[in-house]
């Protein structure tokens, strides 16, 4: 077998300023051609491990490392990451910013020029892959043109044309949509190199039949390292047993919760939107929907880039004004009205966390739009109530900025729930957060619907939606395809062949 | 601020095409460009101006972007020129008296010659510099521009820094447009003229924006260095950006006919 392309051994790491270490006593050997699979919940500690493995740590992130990583009997404490460029390649979640070049093959291309390779050789590297990625159609496109699958693809084409002995693939499709998704672990799954891989998921259900290993990391730790099949089979257990416990039950034993349900037989719609079409720059994106919203439901509202999710939501809340059609809001028309008036009635949150905080302290932060919509006084009592629920209260007078992501993400949802709006519209708000972190959050969902608010969310993942909403909304080159309760919108996915958006179980049989 | 410069040089930005000018290698055309400003500086008569202005608007011709481009776009640097030439015309009193103006109450507007002369070349050349800058940015590949300028010394640092910022205009325009839209959502209404508005406004609008750009930096870096950049001080390329014998002899050409022509006008004039 020979040398391991790396060699950890006992590593651990603190970033700076933080108690918890992000990583301790890490120990991991990769051979030649290896296809190792790493997941854990958010914040274990997965990224960490990629910046360690490939240089970036403890070269340019700040804070303690202890132990040794030695890739190809290079210390990596000795050698910079562009020393370990060539040997070691790392893809990246992002799939906007780890292009930089304006053309595909200026991107593909980057890497060995920094090389100093000959011409002759880039060609020849740039070729290979592309092709190894099947993008060789792409090659004489703008960057800017591509689509987010078609980007990683790129970027994943961009790494491999430095020839490296291991990539490393830092969760490479958590901001694709499920096309995307399939199509970055197709071409991963056919790329035919000697390379070794590691790729760092969530979604691990295609590559476990790929994969020589499967690791499970929590808290910094590997907790297990072994053949796929049964680690898998463990996780998904222990996954199950947070899933099941966390939500469906605790909430609907709640007492209270039938109250609301005779409100929902009782009251119509709350939103009803008809023939609703929207232009944006001369473009058609949504065209002739039609559909209902009632209280105490939640909507998923699902479909492809560039299908007009966003700006579904964003047209409902008045930011894009329709060409045609009405929106009604318990009986009264609002499709003329200000953004500011129907925001009142309809809380917004945003994919991004970053998008969308303004202020500098987390309590500022959470009561903003209470101040803004209503001009009123904070209602401090419940915004305390709502931090300590979602887990921030210690962070109460500290900077947002300075909040992981999954922190960030829930202070969005404080802010929006704090001032109760009948309606929430919830764009993509799971990206990237694993089954553990999201329960805090389907919890406050499904309250907001136990006392008689509607929610409209998009989500990509089948198996929340199945779980959790009543309905989907499946839209389709702009157009509503259906709106129908869940377990007959996926029947009517399976047979209209949209094999990528059902859930796991059941359908793709598999 | 950003609004504001848009408004200012409306449309700066590559005009993609494929004529004549369009196809002259950047390099030279760089360097014409560079001749032609010269010469616009050293030959301050008004017939070499006018001979320069009309050469001007030849290249403009060839370029497929018609009267309508140059009237539309630089409609600011006209008006512009058209006032300082106002104002030589109002101030220099020298030469023959050409024209003369009783407004009211004893006021009257003169117009001698010296002053005329003078305002027509200064705004000539006004005009000159910045159309000719308008119409190289206009028909050059900014990225074409870039790779031909690291590959004949410019430091690759700098070439990649005009680069990525290319890339990530696009990128922070959405971006822009999410956190308004965000904004909006919140209640924060942008529209608003008081100081004390103004200012949240823009903190509002920075403090995301920022937050986004650092966060989207250091993707790039991570991804720029995993991939070897700045391992050597110099880097091979894939596209030799090499210019042609005919284009070096069509700079030639140019130059010496702008020098000549420039020297033969101001004399004879």
């Amino acid at each position: 077998m020979g040398l391991p392309v790396v060699r950890v051994s006992g590593v651990s790491f603190k970033y700076k300023g933080k108690k918890e270490s992000a990583l301790s006593d890490i120990d991991l050997r990769v051979d030649k051609g290896e296809f190792i699979s790493i997941t854990g919940g958010s914040g274990c500690g997965k990224s960490t491990l990629a910046l360690c493995l490939a240089g970036f740590i403890p070269h340019h992130v700040e804070g303690e490392m202890g132990g040794s990583v030695i890739i190809n009997g290079m210390d990596s404490r000795q050698f910079p990451p562009q020393k370990l460029a060539g040997i070691i390649g790392l893809v990246q979640q992002d799939p906007e910013a780890q292009l930089c070049t304006l053309k595909v093959l200026d991107e593909v291309a980057f890497g060995p020029e920094n090389l100093c390779l000959s011409r002759e050789e880039i060609k020849d590297r740039v070729e290979w892959a592309l092709g190894a990625v099947s993008s060789l159609h792409l090659k004489d496109r703008e960057v800017y043109t591509l689509s987010g699958g078609e980007k990683q693809r790129v970027a994943i084409a961009s790494v491999l044309a430095m020839k490296p002995s291991l990539i490393i693939l830092d969760e490479p499709t958590a901001n694709l949509d499920p096309c995307g998704t399939a199509e970055v672990l197709r071409v991963i799954k056919k790329m035919e190199t000697d390379t070794a891989v590691i790729i760092i998921e969530h979604r691990l259900k295609q590559l476990i039949p790929i994969s020589d290993r499967l690791l499970v990391m929590d808290k910094g730790r590997i907790i297990s390292d072994g053949k796929p099949g049964p680690v898998y089979k463990e996780y998904c257990r222990r996954q199950k047993h947070y899933f099941g416990a966390g939500l469906k039950s605790g909430s609907s034993d709640e007492p209270g919760l039938l109250v609301p349900e005779e409100r929902r037989c009782k009251a119509g719609p709350v939103l009803s939107v008809s023939g609703l079409t929207v232009n944006c720059g001369g473009k058609k994106i949504l065209e002739d929907l039609s559909f209902d919203i009632h209280s105490g439901r939640i909507t998923a509202v699902m479909g492809g880039n560039g299908s007009g999710k966003t700006t579904l939501l964003l047209s409902l809340l008045g930011i894009h004004k329709p060409e045609r059609g009405r929106i009604v809001y318990r009986n009264r028309d609002i499709t003329r009205d200000k953004v500011s008036r129907r925001a009142r009635d309809m809380g917004m949150v945003f994919q991004n966390p970053n998008h969308q905080i303004f202020e500098n302290t987390v309590l500022r932060e959470a009561a903003l739009p209470s101040l803004m919509l209503y001009g009123d006084e904070v209602k401090a009592a419940r915004i305390d109530a709502l931090l300590s629920e979602f887990d921030l209260l210690q962070y109460r007078d500290g900077i947002p900025f300075s909040l992981s992501l999954g922190e960030k993400k829930r202070l969005t949802l404080v802010s929006v729930l704090g001032y109760q709006p009948e309606i929430l519209l919830l764009d993509e708000p799971l990206i990237g957060q694993d089954y553990r972190r999201a329960d805090i959050f389907w919890h406050a969902v499904l309250r907001h619907s136990s006392t008689g608010g509607a929610t409209v969310i998009v989500c990509h993942d089948p198996d929340f939606v199945r779980s959790f909403c009543d309905s989907i909304l499946f839209l389709d080159n702009g157009k509503l395809l259906f709106d129908r309760p869940v377990e007959e919108g996926f029947k009517l996915l399976a047979e209209l062949g949209f094999k990528d958006y059902l859930p796991d179980s059941d359908f793709t049989g598999d | 601020m950003a609004k504001n410069l848009k408004n200012l040089f409306p449309g700066l930005a590559y005009v993609p095409g494929d004529t004549f000018v369009h196809r002259l290698h950047p390099l030279p055309k760089l360097l014409l460009l560079i001749v032609y400003s010269v010469s616009v500086i050293i030959f301050s008569q008004v017939v070499p101006a006018v001979a320069l202005f009309f050469i001007l608007l030849v290249f403009y011709g060839r370029s497929g972007l018609g009267p309508v481009f140059f009237l539309r776009k630089l409609r600011v640097i006209l008006m512009f020129g058209l006032l300082m030439m106002l104002v030589q015309v109002i101030s220099v009193r020298q030469g023959t008296l050409l024209w003369e103006y009783a407004v009211f109450g004893g006021v009257t507007l003169r117009v001698w010659s010296a002053g005329a002369a003078a305002g027509l070349v200064m705004m000539l050349r006004f005009i000159n510099i910045i159309a000719s800058s308008y119409l190289f940015v206009s028909t050059t590949d900014p990225n074409k521009l870039a790779y031909a300028l690291m590959q004949v010394g410019l430091p690759y640092r700098y070439g990649f820094m005009l680069i990525t910022s290319l890339r990530f205009i696009p990128v922070f325009t959405q971006e822009l447009t999410i956190i308004r839209n965000a904004q909006m959502a919140k209640g924060i209404d942008l529209e608003g003229v008081t100081p004390g508005k103004a200012l949240r406004a823009v903190k509002y609008l920075l403090t995301p924006l920022v937050i986004c750009a650092l966060n989207k930096v250091d993707y790039l870096a991570v991804s720029m260095e995993s991939r070897a950049f700045g391992l050597f001080p110099g880097r091979s390329y894939l596209f030799e950006q090499s210019v042609d014998k005919k284009e070096w002899l069509f700079l030639a050409a140019c130059t010496v006919l702008l020098l000549a022509g420039g020297l033969f006008l101001t004399r004879c004039y």
